[in-house]
């Protein structure tokens, strides 16, 4: 006999619009059941973020509706979701990086109970911990920490505040494959408690093995609401990007040409003081691309900084095309042929500048005379060609690149390295928040240039990124590479193992 | 490159960039028109009559084009010595203490030396000295910004306050330096609006050079780019230090050269009490405010200022009312100049209106 | 020598009270997000106010009350433009010094039409405590004061929840926010305290220690108080003892040149007084240089938050 299940949370022809005029969210309806798993699927920048970010008030909604149990609410901020009995982990936290965890406890306990001591936030937290079953530290400052304690953390954070309903956005990209075990665990217990759970999610295998129903999003709007047992992953696929999905791009055999880049026995440190790559070797060939996987925090980012001359080397070498650079400024790689593409786009451009402007960043001895004069005319050709070249969407050459799409702001980052025509071209995560049309360019880009003959080290945390386009694969964990090889010898299984540290 | 192409080119920037230059336009005439309307309050409150008042500081602050473009020039230059740094993410208010560095320094060399331009070139020397001294404290030590430059100017107001009563001042006008050479002197030009002083024109070809090197050299892209954002400066191989210690000292150099053309050109000697150098390298502050940190701004930023303090001056003479003024007016519009903030949420909340009613 | 002591003693604690008021208030303020640096504009403002008051009606202590409440509304200008509106915090501050000095000189020639000093007013009395004939230890009650007034603000930012609430603000408002603070109204109160805590400090200047109100009555106090705040490391105990350092520079400024006067009576001093008047000003730059390099500072120091 099935019983009728509350509504718990039902969120009515949402809509919401930015003062720059993005539309972020467009007549969506959300229904979750009380207690059970409820997974919300799009792609990057679909809207999930900004939906949930509604429900717990952070966010405005431009129109629309919010019911939680029945009854009308508007937040006013988080402070009224949290009393409602929301809570949201994010997939960045909203610990505060320099208090302890007790101080952080302490603090978001604060807005349920005004005055409570800091050792009565001790016992509770203790008891609740027993209950639940996983441990967290509690008086080590929070960035001290790992990222999956941090989350628990967060968890517990939440918990306490007697939060019947438990928002987790993307919560797994920071986790390694044993973590998400974790994870999964942990929330199958609080559904037993009767906790409702929202999982926002863009991995459809999460979907499969975890939430009970789920609602798709693309593009903002609502695309439907379906019972995860009842659809398969290619339906999901399907109803995220709204065409058939090829997973697969089509590359010529390698065609490997000599060494141009070798790294021996890299030790660097990370900003805040301790190793984060310890002892890295590596070789590069023409003509080839060489990915490295592994989740974010590993030592992947310090790597290719040492390489591109950003950040120091402790011990060890760099040799570029048989010159050994080690130590030497980043202009001198950049003119020996290297070329790097930082992750962010934050780094990567100047955003209050021109394209124009943006285009000579790492190409400015092309543009300068003898008396440091820098030849706009010149400068302008390069952009034109980067423009053609990657077929930018601009307004004009002189708008402010801000003012392109993400997609466009990142094909100019990577066409900029491109015209260079360097050597070696090092890219980490270049498709990383863009929608599938301009992922798919740039990976095919990719291709064409390693088919070009120029050696490529791609840095991603997308697998299925790694495992299209790497023709040798490592992966690295805890600052080391724990394995090398030709892309045929690494699974989705084999990789997954090696990134949580297993020996596979 | 011809000048027609110059100009399509321009045209082309401009229309692409509109919205950008209409809010700005916006943001400085809305801060003008705060200044005025709470300084017209103040006016009414102290017991005068505002519009009295805003028509002698009009009238007579235009009235006189030498005096107008002459007290305009230090100010120009202080206002370049705090967008400078400012372009490159730096807070210089260092401008007073440079400014009276530069006018030092090259009272004692042109005395000795009998040479305009070698006293020049002097005070722009120490005032860029000054300005890279601050710099390496931040950049080596940490030292905020701000709190050294005032700290500096305190120093430079009393260590000239020394040399000029102790060692430099004029035995027959005890009271006022030893003066400038007749020789050495910079006087007047004629042009078509009368006899203008030199040292106006040296400032607005300081302008003219400063505008060149920011926006068409290395050294100018690399400071603005890490000024905007110092990890992209970073990861194009640019030392953001550098930037740092190159825009100090390149702004440091254009107050002392305030400095020198005050002293060489137009006063010709410092009085002990330093009244006709106190406060110049704080309205620079306003000017390059007002000037939006570009040099051409600032030209006519600083003949604007220029105008408010004279109207100050007359109006004391004429209406009783304290030249302060100007102090307060600068103050106002630079508080309202804080806001760039609040036009542009004034102007996409416009928009969002706009799109909604679709 | 003992005598030496006791004076340059008990000048320091009378020269460091506008100090480490204003250094507890911006460290409020600063612990919470926001940089006030129109400090020394308050000071300008808040003499000059707390002068004319005492002028008027003879009451020191109303004086200092108004000064305190001009340092209030000074709060409530800067929170309002640094907070709600989101502006430029550095170039408010500029903006309000100068602002500041603008309207007090207005108000010194149109009210006293004078350029230079107002008249004398009536001070809040010294505590005098005397220990020998010819010797006494003087200080003022706002010694005492700011002492206890900054004890209690160590106390409540570290051992109390709104404490800690106001704290999460200046590291993290983003989480903050997310933990149900409201990261906007606490930013701007504790812009007004800070702001209160230095007209207090503005309000002694006059009232509780020169007596009148100069043109030159602050001469960069305001910004040896931000200087403080960072020597202090954002802590209200360690204010106390900068306060007591940069006073101490001041107070050398004006001891060495009588002493040396005194020992050498035919070294001309009036002259020589400017170059000891730079001591204060070297002394905070040399403290800040030599010292600061391990200086924590509230993370989100300066940025306006931000809410979609």
């Amino acid at each position: 006999m099935s019983e009728e299940k509350r509504k718990a949370v039902e969120m009515l022809n949402i809509s919401k619009i930015y003062p720059d005029g993005v539309v972020a969210l467009r007549d969506v309806n959300l229904t979750v059941y009380e207690g059970e798993i409820h997974g919300l699927l799009g792609e990057n920048g679909a809207g999930k973020t900004t939906l949930m970010r509604i429900l717990y008030g952070e966010i405005k909604p431009t129109k629309g509706e919010i019911r939680l149990f029945g009854r009308k609410v508007s937040f006013h901020g988080p402070w009224d979701a949290i009393r409602h009995g929301i809570g949201m982990v994010y997939q960045h936290f909203t610990l505060v990086p320099t208090f302890t965890v007790l101080e952080n406890l302490h603090l978001s306990f604060t807005s349920v109970e005004k005055k409570i001591s800091e050792n009565m936030i001790r016992r509770k937290a203790e008891k609740l911990m027993k209950e639940i079953g996983f441990e967290v530290p509690l008086d080590v400052i929070v960035e001290d920490l790992p990222i999956g304690v941090q989350q628990r953390a967060e968890i517990l954070k939440i918990l306490l505040r007697k939060a019947k309903i438990l928002i987790l956005d993307e919560p797994t990209s920071v986790l390694t494959p044993i973590e998400t075990r974790e994870l999964f665990k942990t929330l199958k217990k609080l559904k037993e408690k009767g906790i409702t759970i929202i999982f926002i999610t863009h991995k459809l295998r999460e979907v499969k093995e975890i939430t009970d129903r789920v609602t798709v999003l693309r593009k903002g709007r609502l695309v439907g609401t379906v019972e995860t047992a009842k659809v398969s992953e290619v339906d999901l696929a399907r109803m995220m990007v709204g065409r058939e999905v090829f997973l697969k791009i089509s590359k010529k055999p390698a065609k490997v040409g000599r060494k141009v880049l070798e790294a021996v026995n890299l030790w660097v440190k990370d900003d805040r003081g301790l190793d984060a790559v310890r002892g890295v070797s590596l070789d590069l060939y023409e003509g080839e691309i060489l990915g490295i996987a592994g989740v974010q925090g590993n030592g992947q980012k310090e790597l290719i900084e040492a390489i591109a001359g950003i950040r120091p080397v402790i011990k060890g070498r760099i040799i570029v095309d048989n010159v050994d650079v080690t130590n030497r400024p980043t202009v001198e790689r950049y003119r020996l042929g290297l070329a790097y593409v930082p992750d962010s786009r934050l780094v990567g451009l100047v955003f209050d500048m021109s394209l124009v402007e943006n285009t000579i960043l790492t190409n400015l001895h092309k543009v300068l005379t003898k008396t440091k004069r820098i030849l706009w005319d010149k400068a302008s050709e390069i952009a034109v060609k980067v423009v053609k070249e990657l077929d930018v969407i601009a307004p004009s050459l002189s708008a402010p690149v801000k003012y392109l799409s993400g997609g466009n702001q990142q094909k100019v980052m990577v066409g900029r390295e491109i015209v260079r025509e360097p050597k070696i071209f090092i890219v980490a995560e270049p498709t990383h928040g863009l929608d599938v049309g301009a992922t798919e360019f740039i990976r095919k880009t990719l291709i064409s240039l390693r088919d070009k003959g120029k050696a490529v080290l791609l840095v991603s945390t997308d697998l299925d990124e790694i495992m299209q386009l790497s023709d040798r694969i490592a992966v690295m964990y805890e600052g080391k590479i724990v394995a090398i090889g030709k892309a045929e010898e690494f699974s989705i299984e084999r990789l997954g193992l090696l990134m949580g540290g297993v020996k596979a | 490159m011809g000048s027609v192409q110059f100009l399509m080119k321009l045209r082309e920037r401009i229309r692409a960039r509109y919205e950008e230059y209409l809010v700005i336009v916006i943001e400085t005439l809305a801060s003008a028109i705060i200044g005025f309307s709470i300084g017209a309050l103040v006016l009414y409150i102290l017991g005068f009559n505002p519009a009295k008042i805003y028509l002698i500081l009009f009238s007579k602050g235009l009235s006189n084009p030498d005096y107008l473009l002459s007290k305009s020039t230090p100010i120009m230059l202080t206002g370049l010595a705090f967008a400078i740094p400012m372009l490159a993410g730096v807070f210089n208010i260092g401008g007073e203490g440079q400014l009276y560095i530069g006018a030092l320094i090259s009272l004692i060399v042109v005395t000795s030396t009998h040479n305009s331009a070698l006293g020049i070139l002097a005070g722009m020397v120490a005032g860029a000295a000054l300005g890279t001294f601050k710099a390496v404290l931040k950049v080596y030590r940490g030292v905020n910004e701000v709190i050294a430059a005032i700290m500096l100017n305190w120093v430079m107001y009393f260590l000239t306050l020394y040399l000029l009563t102790e060692k430099l001042y004029n035995p027959q006008i005890p009271h006022e330096s030893i003066p400038v050479p007749e020789d050495a002197r910079l006087g007047k030009i004629p042009t078509p609006i009368g006899d203008i002083r030199l040292i106006f024109f040296i400032a607005v070809i300081a302008s003219l050079v400063i505008y060149y090197i920011l926006y068409y050299t290395n050294i100018g892209y690399m400071l603005r780019v890490a000024g905007l954002s110092p990890k992209t400066a970073k990861y194009a191989g640019f030392n953001p230090n550098l930037a740092i210690i190159y825009s100090m000292a390149l702004g440091g150099a254009m107050a002392g050269l305030g400095g020198s053309l005050l002293l060489i050109g137009y006063v010709y000697s410092i009085d002990t009490t330093m009244s006709t150098l106190y406060g110049l390298g704080f309205m620079g502050i306003g000017v390059a405010l007002l000037g939006r940190n570009n040099p051409i701004g600032i030209i006519f930023s600083a003949i604007f200022f220029s105008m408010l303090i004279i109207g100050g001056e007359m109006i004391e003479l004429l209406a009783g009312a304290p030249p302060e003024l100007a102090d307060a007016l600068t103050g106002v519009i630079v508080i309202a100049l804080a806001l760039p903030y609040t036009y542009r949420m004034l102007i996409s909340y416009m928009r969002i209106r706009r799109m909604m009613k679709k | 020598m003992i005598d030496d002591i006791i004076s340059l003693t008990s000048s320091t604690l009378i020269y460091m009270v506008p100090l480490v008021l204003a250094g507890v208030g911006e460290i409020i303020t600063e612990r919470s997000g926001v940089v006030n640096i129109g400090l020394e504009g308050i000071f300008v403002l808040s003499s000059f106010t707390a002068t004319i008051v005492t002028f008027a009606t003879g009451n020191p202590y109303l004086g200092l009350f108004s000064g305190t409440i001009v340092g209030l509304l000074a709060g409530v200008l800067h929170g309002i433009v640094s907070v709600y509106l989101r502006g430029n915090q550095i170039i408010a501050g500029v903006g309000f010094n100068t602002l500041a000095y603008g309207i007090s000189i207005m108000g010194l020639v149109t009210i006293w039409k004078q350029h230079g000093a107002s008249p004398s007013v009536s001070k809040i009395p010294m505590i005098s405590l005397k220990i020998r004939e010819g010797l006494t230890f003087t200080i003022s009650p706002l010694s005492i004061a700011a002492i206890l007034i900054a004890i209690g603000t160590w106390y409540w930012l570290f051992k109390t929840t709104s404490g800690l609430k106001l704290r999460a603000c200046g590291e993290d408002p983003k989480s903050a926010e997310a933990m149900g603070v409201n990261v906007f109204r606490t930013r701007f109160y504790a812009t007004v305290i800070g702001s209160a805590l230095t007209g207090l400090g503005g309000a002694y200047l006059t009232v509780g220690w020169i007596g009148q109100f100069t043109r030159h009555i602050s001469a960069g106090r305001g910004f040896i108080a931000l200087a403080n705040v960072a020597f202090s490391n954002w802590n209200p105990l360690m204010a106390i003892v900068g306060g007591m350092i940069f006073g101490f520079f001041d107070v050398l400024s004006i001891y060495l040149p009588i002493k040396i006067q005194l020992i050498y009576p035919e070294v001309k001093i009036t002259t020589l007084a400017y170059l000891f008047k730079t001591i204060p000003y070297i002394g905070t730059l040399a403290v800040v240089s030599l010292i600061i390099g391990r200086a924590r500072v509230p993370r989100a120091l300066g940025k306006p938050y931000i809410k979609e």
